[in-house]
């Protein structure tokens, strides 16, 4: 053909050459590349010196970090290993009529599919076991996942994903955490109530506090939903050895409770589980629970490989917990000169689709909602609320970040108001060595009026003036 | 115009958490040579927990940070722990493996007090020795007593041992009781500038006094603050997850979702503030949450301190802010943004 003429011998044998060098390389052994650093480390002179305590020390795993050597799940990758991925229902409140995935099953290169009903006990949580691994029935946030695949590649993965077929029945949503209060709400996890978990501090008599105040102040705060946004993602991969023994190394922060829950989702003795959890990258309380370890376990016994999976940045977001936006109401009573009297508070917690670590928000909320200050009549409530979002659990504060907000903005408003400076009414009420807390505990170790104080004069805050 | 304010938060923060027990275990095993192997089931998720933990047990056994290594995160070789949540690690865990060093030296003591010819509550561990209280000269080296243990006497110096915090359950009505076993103390106080024409708020400067106990590893507690204040900033001005009307999120990526950077980062001043718990491992509390709650509150504070208004829905965006300093100019009282 004209074509193959054009093509001068040296053009082909440089094809050929490259063909052949490429095929050489392809049945090399794998071999580690060398080392590119000093094997012997360099011990900095404060890790070497006593008393240790109070030592400005050198993290040990610093140097791994420094040069990019720390070996994250991501990094590892084992013979044979399948790459899972997780579709997400993207409707918020529906149910399941049908999922069909014969067309994933039958792709080349998918090894294995997994849907809610294989798993064995379908449910987990802190504290309430509200939340399917992977939604079976039901729906209840559009980022709950409904199946899982496991594939050659990530990429086969992905795109089988796109053959599953999902037939959803719309169902009644609410997402404001003031309208699933509501008695006619629609019901998130019926036949429960939207409000899963309460809690009340009373201490002395509110009414009367209020009543011997000169004034009263009121004061109406809100909070958004935040993600974590570790650098590394959820990430995960299961094994099993011949011994019908589980290997999960996995990003958890908490691998006791880990342990557990697998335990309890595949109805194994945790003698057969091992969790490995490495050096994680990042938590502020985003990976305190299970997300797709007993997904990719499930997966890996199927496909009799190891199965890996790693959450996309969006999933991140969509599909694992967040910080509660919170609504909070504050009264206050004080005296002229700045004195509380009586403190109400009333929170209304936005748990999302899941309880999750709700109830301990909810708790240390509470506890601390009215404060760093002594004061002898107080009342707070507090609701925890579901909605058909993103579930809200632990993170980096526990609710503290958001009542304290509150408290604060509303501190200086009232300081504002009775012409005081801002620090002066803090040092007014704040605790004191053996002050007792909301809950009547006799507080240790206080120093509260130090921080103001160090604070205050590390700042200058008094030569600025007003 | 750019206008400057300054705003004040304190707060107050328990060391683990409520509703459930909340323990940690861990063991000790000296090796021959004096250094140490510790095994705890919490994860290192970069807060540098391990290095803290060693150097607890450092402490304890007379060694020093680097003569200890921490076995951690596997289910299989490392005792329960109830994990990196809750700034419990130092506290609850930090007090297991001080327990845990605590039963290790008791061996080494047994071994040394007949070649140092005194009783056992006689000795302490400091300085890779163990010596007499009082007489320092009258000691032995620390690997030198480790090997006899384990080699001639036949009884490796080896400790385990587990700890939860002392709590009283809340009565369900009033809600008193003792939920936690101690609390942290912080106050920060933050500059800002505020663009009355655009809402845009520069943070400049933010000033952090930080109760954590006693300080372990204060270059630690500094990291700390510092990457808390930076989640704080997020929270005050930038970060929200955003829903339509059918539930699903709207900005699901680090586009649209808008965090801060680097750039975005004020000049932290860090003062720890002195304190001793006696509860705590050698007085030691926690500091790994608390560093992100006062922040926000600061900055809102210090917006209000700069332009007037009081923005009572997070996160300040230029816009919320901007939309409030009009409302302000126009006379009318400020009406609460929608959420």
């Amino acid at each position: 053909m004209a074509d193959e003429k054009r093509i001068t011998t040296a053009e082909k044998e440089h094809t050929l050459e490259s063909l052949r060098r490429a095929d050489h390389e392809m049945r090399l052994p794998a071999v580690a590349p060398a080392v590119p650093y000093p094997i012997e480390a360099l011990v900095p002179e404060v890790r070497q010196q006593t008393p240790a305590v109070g030592q400005r020390a050198t993290r040990s795993d610093g140097r791994l970090h420094g040069l990019g050597q720390t070996r994250y799940i991501d990094d590892l990758v084992f013979p044979g290993m399948l790459y899972a991925r997780i579709k997400r229902a993207n409707v918020a409140s529906a149910r399941i009529r049908s999922i069909d995935t014969s067309a994933a099953q039958a792709m080349p290169g998918v090894m294995a599919v997994l849907t809610g009903r294989e798993i064995p006990v379908n449910s987990f949580g802190a504290t309430l076991q509200d939340q399917p691994v992977l939604a079976d029935e039901r729906v209840f946030h559009a980022g709950d996942g409904v199946a899982a695949v496991a594939a050659v590649t990530e990429q086969i993965a992905t795109e089988a994903l796109e053959k599953i077929t999902v037939e959803y029945e719309p169902l009644p949503a609410v997402f404001d955490p003031l309208e699933a209060l509501k008695e006619d709400a629609p019901k998130v996890h019926p036949p429960h109530s939207n409000i899963y978990a309460t809690k009340v501090i009373r201490k002395g008599d509110i009414e009367k506090g209020f009543a011997a105040s000169d004034r009263i102040f009121e004061g109406l705060f809100r909070t958004q939903m935040v993600e974590h946004v570790s650098l590394e993602p959820h990430a995960a991969i299961a094994d099993w050895d011949p011994n019908g023994r589980l290997t999960v190394w996995s990003t958890l922060g908490r691998i006791t409770l880990g342990r557990a829950d697998l335990a309890r989702t595949l109805k194994l003795p945790m003698s057969r589980i091992h969790v490995i959890a490495t050096i994680v990258g990042g938590n502020f309380g985003g990976k305190n629970e299970i997300t797709q370890e007993p997904v990719l376990a499930l997966l890996s016994k199927k496909a009799g490989r190891p199965v890996k999976g790693v959450f996309t940045r969006g999933e991140e977001f969509t599909s694992t917990t967040t910080r509660h936006p919170f609504i909070m109401d504050y009264k206050t009573g004080v005296t002229r000169d700045g004195r509380i009297l009586a403190r109400k508070v009333r929170l209304v917690l936005d748990g999302g689709a899941y309880c999750s670590f709700s109830e301990t928000t909810l708790g240390k909320a509470c506890i601390l909602a009215s404060g760093p200050y002594k004061i002898d009549n107080l009342f707070v409530e507090a609701f925890a609320v579901y909605t058909n979002k993103t579930m809200a659990g632990a993170m980096r504060g526990f609710g503290a970040p958001q009542t304290c907000f509150a408290y604060e903005s509303h501190m200086d408003d009232i300081a504002a108001a009775l012409g005081l400076d801002p620090l002066d009414i803090r040092l007014l009420n704040a605790f004191d060595e053996g002050s007792a807390s909301p809950t009547g505990q006799v507080l240790q170790s206080v120093v509260v009026k130090q921080s103001l104080a160090k604070a205050a004069e590390r700042f200058g805050w008094k030569e600025a003036g007003q | 115009m750019k206008r400057r304010g300054r705003g004040i938060a304190c707060m107050w923060y328990p060391v683990g958490y409520t509703v459930t027990a909340n323990p940690s275990a861990a063991v000790v095993k000296m090796n021959e040579d004096g250094t140490a192997t510790v095994l705890t089931g919490t994860v290192e998720t970069g807060q540098g927990s391990l290095t803290v933990l060693g150097q607890i047990a450092a402490q304890e056994l007379g060694i020093a940070t680097d003569d200890v290594y921490v076995v951690s995160a596997d289910t299989d070789a490392t005792p329960a722990d109830m994990g990196a949540i809750a700034s419990r690690t130092t506290y609850v865990t930090g007090n297991a493996i001080r327990l845990a060093a605590g039963r290790a030296k008791a061996i080494l003591f047994e071994v040394a007090a007949p070649l140092l010819g005194v009783k056992p509550d006689q000795l302490e561990a400091r300085d890779r020795k163990i010596q007499v209280k009082g007489f320092p000269q009258r000691c032995l080296a620390i690997g030198e007593v480790a090997n006899r243990a384990q080699v001639d006497m036949g009884q490796p110096a080896i400790g385990a041992a587990s700890w939860n915090p002392p709590t009283v359950a809340l009565d369900p009505e009033t809600g008193q009781g003792k939920p936690f076993s101690t609390y942290v103390y912080a106050t920060q106080i933050v500059e800002v500038d505020v663009d009355d024409e655009t809402g845009e708020v520069e943070v400049l400067r933010i000033v952090a006094a930080h109760d954590c106990g006693t300080p372990i590893n204060p270059m630690l507690v500094e990291g700390q603050v510092e990457g808390g204040i930076s989640m704080g900033i997020g929270l005050a001005l930038h970060e929200q997850i955003l829903f339509d009307d059918a539930g699903r999120q709207v900005n699901p990526n680090l586009t649209n979702y808008i965090m801060p950077t680097s750039l975005d980062m004020p000049e932290i001043e860090v003062d720890i503030v002195e304190s001793f718990d006696p509860t705590g491992p050698f007085g030691a509390k926690g500091v790994g949450e608390p560093t992100s709650v006062p922040t926000a509150a600061a900055i809102l504070n210090a917006i209000h301190d700069a332009v007037g208004v009081r923005i009572t829905t997070l996160p300040a965006t230029a816009d919320k802010v901007l939309a409030a300093i009009q409302v302000k100019r126009a006379g009318a009282r400020p009406a609460l943004p929608a959420a």
